[in-house]
């Protein structure tokens, strides 16, 4: 992957801080797993925030709670806790980044896809803050020209798409200022497959994208 | 070195805010093989109430707060064998334990949802060794324009999303991001982030 582009230094931020929508924190963590680059950044962000923690005043736990921990210690173990699982890097099979395919396995051409327009096809993933999707777009497709009304995260994972912007390939990932009007079109051959994470609806120009926004909860 | 090493073997050595902060790295590689009780206890006086003051600044009440400090002690009790002490500091890996589980927290309610453990991968990199200088940090903090304070405020204590930000504060979700990036400049190079 080349990663040209990557998430602007606020999202980076966000990240470290553990205070990004899910959707969007999962397009960074599959672009992470690419990017020595950004990794650098998120430790500085995740260094700024103990800092901060530590400088706080701290608060005295209640009363009996050491004790209650030191009962704890010898409790077994009964459930897994919360431990990031996957190394990034790792080799695993599949065309789905690693991050992902504990949620949708290993493979694009197992997902079933839907056709939302000639040429595009979108699976939708879970998420409880905000939206998350995975979009194809077949070569030479226009998406409709659209604005947003809050953040939005692309990350193309195959193939490559130009917009406003410039190009956008494979490890690429566009950090759209909301402001702004663009219009992606898949340009080459094979294709496009892009992660899209969005924290507020999209703004389409044209009439019949507007109507169609609800169907396809954009 | 030399000056730490004085500081050491000086007989009159008294604890203060430098040994205090004594370096977990070390307690933590020690606990994974004597797994010492006592010695744990040290680890928990020193994080748990500080902890606990960085949920509860994030929003969680009194009783959440310690629960969820209780559980991060408890994970790392646990894991002990697999901190790796070249990737992180002591205070980066128990933060990040911290983190996590809050952010899980804040997804219980809503099932069959992605997990901090698929959007925050274990990442490779070796953070800046560098102790983070708590001092250094709050001048730089207090150096920043007003503005971008209370947005870095906002990301760090309040958890708020840029558009969360925007709508508090009344302005564009693109003035949120510049501000948050111009602060986070400025803040890493204070914390000897390369540029």
């Amino acid at each position: 992957m080349s990663c040209n582009h990557h998430p602007d230094d606020s999202t980076l931020l966000s990240y470290g801080a553990g205070s990004l929508p899910d959707a969007l924190a999962m397009v960074v963590a599959c672009h992470i797993a690419a990017c020595s680059h950004c990794r650098g950044k998120i430790a500085d962000a995740e260094q700024i925030g103990l800092g901060l923690m530590e400088q706080e005043p701290v608060q005295s736990m209640s009363e009996r709670s050491r004790e209650w921990m030191l009962a704890m210690l010898d409790e077994p173990c009964e459930e897994s806790m919360p431990e990031p699982q996957l190394a990034v890097g790792d080799d695993s099979d599949g065309d789905i980044p690693a991050p992902l395919q504990p949620l949708i396995g290993q493979w694009f051409s197992e997902l079933h896809w839907r056709t939302m327009a000639p040429g595009m096809k979108q699976f939708i993933l879970p998420a409880s803050q905000g939206k998350l999707r995975l979009l194809k777009i077949a070569p030479g497709t226009f998406m409709p020209s659209h604005g947003h009304s809050g953040s939005e995260l692309t990350l193309v994972l195959k193939g490559s798409y130009s917009d406003e912007l410039g190009r956008f390939s494979a490890g690429d990932v566009a950090d759209v200022d909301p402001d702004m009007n663009h219009q992606p079109v898949a340009d080459t051959h094979e294709g496009c497959i892009c992660l899209i994470a969005t924290d507020g609806p999209l703004r389409f120009k044209g009439l019949v994208p507007r109507l169609l926004q609800p169907f396809f909860q954009l | 070195m030399v000056h730490l090493r004085l500081v050491e073997t000086s007989m009159e050595f008294k604890p203060d805010q430098a040994a205090q902060k004594q370096d977990f790295r070390q307690v933590l590689v020690d606990l994974a093989k004597s797994r010492d009780k006592k010695l744990f206890m040290q680890l928990y006086d020193y994080f748990a109430p500080r902890l606990k003051s960085f949920l509860v600044r994030k929003g969680a009440n009194e009783e959440l707060a310690e629960e969820l400090v209780q559980e991060t002690l408890l994970s790392v009790w646990r894991k002990t064998s697999s901190y790796d002490p070249a990737k992180a500091t002591a205070s980066t890996w128990i933060f990040r334990i911290a983190r996590n589980l809050w952010i899980d927290r804040l997804r219980k309610e809503k099932p069959d949802m992605l997990s901090p453990l698929n959007s925050y991968p274990e990442v490779g990199y070796t953070p800046s060794m560098a102790a983070c200088d708590a001092g250094r940090l709050k001048d730089a903090l207090d150096a920043l324009p007003q503005q971008q304070a209370q947005l870095v405020y906002k990301v760090y204590y309040e958890g708020k999303s840029h558009r969360e930000i925007a709508e508090d504060m009344d302005m564009p979700i693109g003035s949120v991001k510049s501000g948050l990036r111009l602060a986070f400049d400025k803040l890493r190079v204070r914390i000897g982030g390369e540029p």
